[in-house]
């Protein structure tokens, strides 16, 4: 008894002396700690999704399309933030340089306060911007993240598929479209 | 005679300008339609070499053909990996973009993983982030 209570206050005290390490590493390095969706996943998607939808012709054409995002559906069983893979898809396509980004539905609360804010009576009339000079979108961006995945015993198998859409707000036509499809596998 | 002696000069002159035409294809600084600077490239094996670097642990995992084009004012690049051991081999694969002054004409891409099967053949494409992007390297790592 006595012998059995001195092994758990050892091992006890072994697990507090233990001591964490904390490190930095590569934010673009291949991450592989679960099969659920991950950092490189994300990244991955993001830089396919924008180096393709610059060579579409309604992108390449060289007139500074303007576009906005909506939203990306997530259809997986697992929670994904597809607005944080949107985002850098916008930010991806941004340096590129090629398109401009309307103000998009969630953002439009905040921009309609400021015009507010800036048509109040604290602010000089000649600075301050008019309302009715918001510039509408020429297409719109959406999209959808499905995953299917399948486990045995020792295996589990995740099969994401990326798909992401440019549609013509005037005449409702698909301009672009592509996927990205990613696998990873889990053995025990 | 000489109007035979003409016509072979002018037959000449046509083969000599074609083959000059043929030999010119490809655009000075530029190889398999890949910008090489002043770098001599003589072969597809030179232009690998060139255009190759390894990071990281080494794989044997190696380009065997690149290619590039122009998709509007952006540079395209097909690049075929080759895994030719008995084994399947995982290496992860990035490009490194250059301005035309040599500096990094974007910011560090991501490291994307890859499978080979053994004995096979896979083609990874890109386009570069923006036109600024006149130059590259392909990155390799492998990831056994």
């Amino acid at each position: 008894m006595k012998k059995t209570l001195l092994l758990i206050a050892a091992a006890a005290l072994t697990a507090g002396c233990a001591h964490e390490k904390t490190s930095y590493g590569d934010a673009r390095g291949v991450e592989t700690v679960t099969n659920q969706f991950g950092s490189t996943d994300l990244q991955q998607i993001a830089e396919a999704m924008a180096r393709s939808m610059q060579t579409a012709s309604a992108i390449s054409s060289g007139n500074l399309p303007i576009v906005t995002v909506q939203e990306v559906k997530n259809k997986t069983s697992e929670y994904i933030d597809t607005r944080a893979i949107t985002d850098s898809i916008r930010s991806e396509l941004q340096k590129g340089g090629k398109v401009r980004f309307a103000v998009d539905a969630p953002g439009m609360t905040q921009q309609t306060e400021e015009i507010k804010r800036q048509q109040s009576e604290y602010y000089a009339k000649e600075s301050a911007v008019e309302k009715g000079q918001m510039v509408g979108a020429q297409y719109r961006m959406e999209g959808n993240i499905t995953s299917i995945v399948k486990e045995v015993k020792n295996t589990k198998d995740v099969y994401y598929k990326f798909n992401l859409q440019l549609w013509n707000i005037r005449n409702g036509l698909l301009e672009w479209s592509d996927e990205k499809e990613i696998r990873k596998t889990t053995t025990r | 005679m000489n109007a035979k002696w003409l016509v072979t000069a002018v037959a000449g002159a046509a083969l000599v300008a074609g083959c000059a035409t043929k030999k010119g294809f490809e655009q000075p600084g530029f190889a398999f339609g890949c910008p090489i600077g002043e770098g001599k490239v003589g072969s597809m094996g030179d232009l690998v070499k060139a255009k190759t670097a390894m990071e990281g642990r080494r794989t044997t995992i190696q380009p065997t053909e690149m290619r590039c084009s122009k998709t509007g004012d952006l540079l395209k690049i097909d690049a075929n990996l080759n895994n030719d051991s008995s084994s399947v081999k995982r290496v992860a694969y990035k490009f490194r973009w250059i301005d035309r002054e040599g500096m990094r004409a974007a910011e560090e891409e991501s490291w994307k993983p890859l499978m080979l099967y053994n004995n096979s053949n896979l083609m990874i494409s890109t386009v570069a982030p923006s036109a600024k992007a006149v130059d590259f390297q392909l990155i390799l790592m492998s990831q056994e």
